[in-house]
């Protein structure tokens, strides 16, 4: 993981992308240590009972992977706003991947837009977002 | 408009709640519960020579803070279920162990539109999130969708 | 004028997006190789933009860009072209219960377009619609190809073109910067401004066209 400056970042730049498998134990153990231990979140059958087709992943935690996404492209971004949109229900065993663009850039302010999204294997989006990033600068 | 609710529930605030400290241990857990490997968040050593000279959480911990009423007593109902639209979070200042946080929600806006599940009436709660030195530390707009 | 255009994306002043109309021209530029297109058109959710003026980013950027409407009826979302103050005194477009056959008819009778747009989508999209409501008169294209459908919303739309015979068109429903033109729309005439659109629209000599790149991802890197 290394610093990346205002100055070396470009608008088009892709954030190297996370792709995993999201599993079952990892939304539970999420779910739990973020008190959400809802049956929604943790059990196949009591999501059933909700009407969901089956244990869906909290929206916040594809919020959280998607921070994490910036954060492992930089470690120096500080993330000051990050906004997503959750458009249909993450039903973990699944693949994921976790992708991202910087597409704009302010020199003013040394801060940078991302888009941000989660697709599955066939591309579909599940969930979408930007991020507003400071970045440090290498003449501070 | 086709649906109508009393507008002079927005802005008003329904919960106001005082978390314990929050502890080293909280965001330890929290990071790793996302696979976070950002030493900020993971190593307190490495974190002690950082930009905040000590651990601080991921931006989303935040979102991990229960109030005591996630959502107003009289909360208008447009549908049978609720689910997670999305979130909408600006970080000011990060979490830090020790900090003592307090909470205020209100009920910013309710909208309505249709998508792939039909009719969809948005509810967006909005917490704003504070820390013992009256710092803002977070706001958080929270779209709970019904149907 | 364009030949190439994305018919189908939002601004920051649709909700759930946030890209500025100049973040997105800048994007085209830079990804002219893989999306060459040379018009857009700002097709904003449930309302109408009438008071940006885009003639100095069109200059700049060398684009030619429109500005429409998505609105929502009883028969799924639908994109307005050629949205005059005549059209926007008959209808509330934030109404999200529009009378499909009405604004068809009355649309078309005010000097616009009005399309069907991701008609293979689920509850907001013609097909599932047509299978249980009367076919609406008067519909002249739809859109074939939606940058934001999920497997096989694309695909069911074939046979429904092949059964009305509609026009196709494309557009990305980009609601994200980089998102922009994935999809698109080339006409056989060059368009300069929303009348030459709408009449294109109407009379068809268009097809949608398809910029997406698959991805390969790697496989378990977390």
């Amino acid at each position: 993981m290394k610093t990346i400056y205002f100055e070396d970042v470009e608008e088009g730049d892709e954030l190297p992308p996370i792709d995993m498998l999201l599993t079952k134990d990892f939304v539970r153990r999420y779910a739990r240590t973020a008190g959400m231990d809802f049956p929604r979140f943790t059990d196949d059958e009591g999501a059933r009972k909700e009407g969901l087709p089956g244990m869906i992943a909290p929206g916040v935690l594809s919020m959280g992977l998607l921070a994490r996404l910036i954060s492992e492209w930089n470690p120096a971004a500080q993330i000051t706003r990050i906004g997503t949109t959750f458009r249909s229900p993450v039903l973990p065993d699944c693949n994921i991947h976790l992708l991202g663009f910087v597409t704009q850039k302010d020199d003013e302010q040394h801060t940078a837009e991302c888009d941000i999204w989660m697709e599955n294997d066939d591309g579909e989006r599940w969930v979408i977002g930007t991020a507003a990033v400071a970045l440090p600068t290498k003449a501070a | 408009m086709a649906f109508d609710f009393d507008r002079s529930i927005l802005g008003q605030v329904f919960d106001e709640t005082d978390f314990p400290p929050i502890t080293k241990d909280d965001i330890l857990k929290f990071a790793e519960a996302l696979g976070e490997t950002n030493p900020l968040y993971t190593d307190e050593e490495a974190a002690a020579q950082g930009p905040y000279g000590g651990l601080v959480a991921p931006p989303t911990f935040v979102t991990r803070l229960r109030p005591q009423k996630m959502t107003p007593e009289h909360m208008p109902r447009f549908g049978k279920v609720g689910f997670d639209g999305g979130r909408d979070l600006e970080s000011f200042t990060p979490v830090r162990p020790g900090d003592v946080l307090k909470m205020v929600s209100t009920i910013h806006d309710i909208y309505e539109k249709t998508g792939r599940s039909g009719s969809m009436y948005f509810i967006v709660l909005r917490n704003e999130i504070t820390n013992q030195n009256g710092e803002k530390v977070a706001v958080v707009d929270h779209r709970i969708v019904q149907r | 004028m364009a030949r190439m255009i994305d018919l189908h994306l939002h601004s920051e002043l649709s909700d759930d997006s946030r890209a500025p109309v100049e973040a997105y021209l800048k994007w085209l530029a830079r990804k002219r190789d893989e999306r060459p297109l040379d018009g857009i058109v700002l097709t904003e959710h449930r309302q109408f933009d009438s008071h940006s003026d885009y003639r100095q980013l069109e200059d700049k950027y060398g684009m030619l860009i429109l500005k429409a409407s998505e609105v929502e009826t009883e028969y799924g979302h639908v994109l307005v072209y050629g949205v005059n103050d005549d059209m926007l005194k008959r209808f509330d477009f934030s109404n999200v219960r529009l009378r499909a056959q009405e604004l068809i008819d009355e649309v078309a009778g005010m000097g616009g377009v009005a399309m069907p747009c991701h008609p293979g989508r689920p509850t907001i999209g013609l097909i599932e619609h047509y299978e249980h409501r009367p076919p609406l008169e008067g519909v002249v294209g739809v859109e074939a190809l939606n940058g934001g459908s999920k497997k096989g919303e694309n695909e069911r739309v074939a046979e429904l073109i092949d059964s009305y015979g509609y026009h196709a068109f494309g557009g990305s429903d980009a609601h994200l910067v980089s998102f922009v033109g994935i999809c698109a729309t080339e006409f056989e005439k060059n368009i300069t401004n929303t009348e030459e659109l709408v009449d294109a629209l109407r009379t068809g000599g268009y097809r949608p066209v398809d910029f997406r790149v698959r991805r390969t991802p790697v496989q378990n890197n977390a």
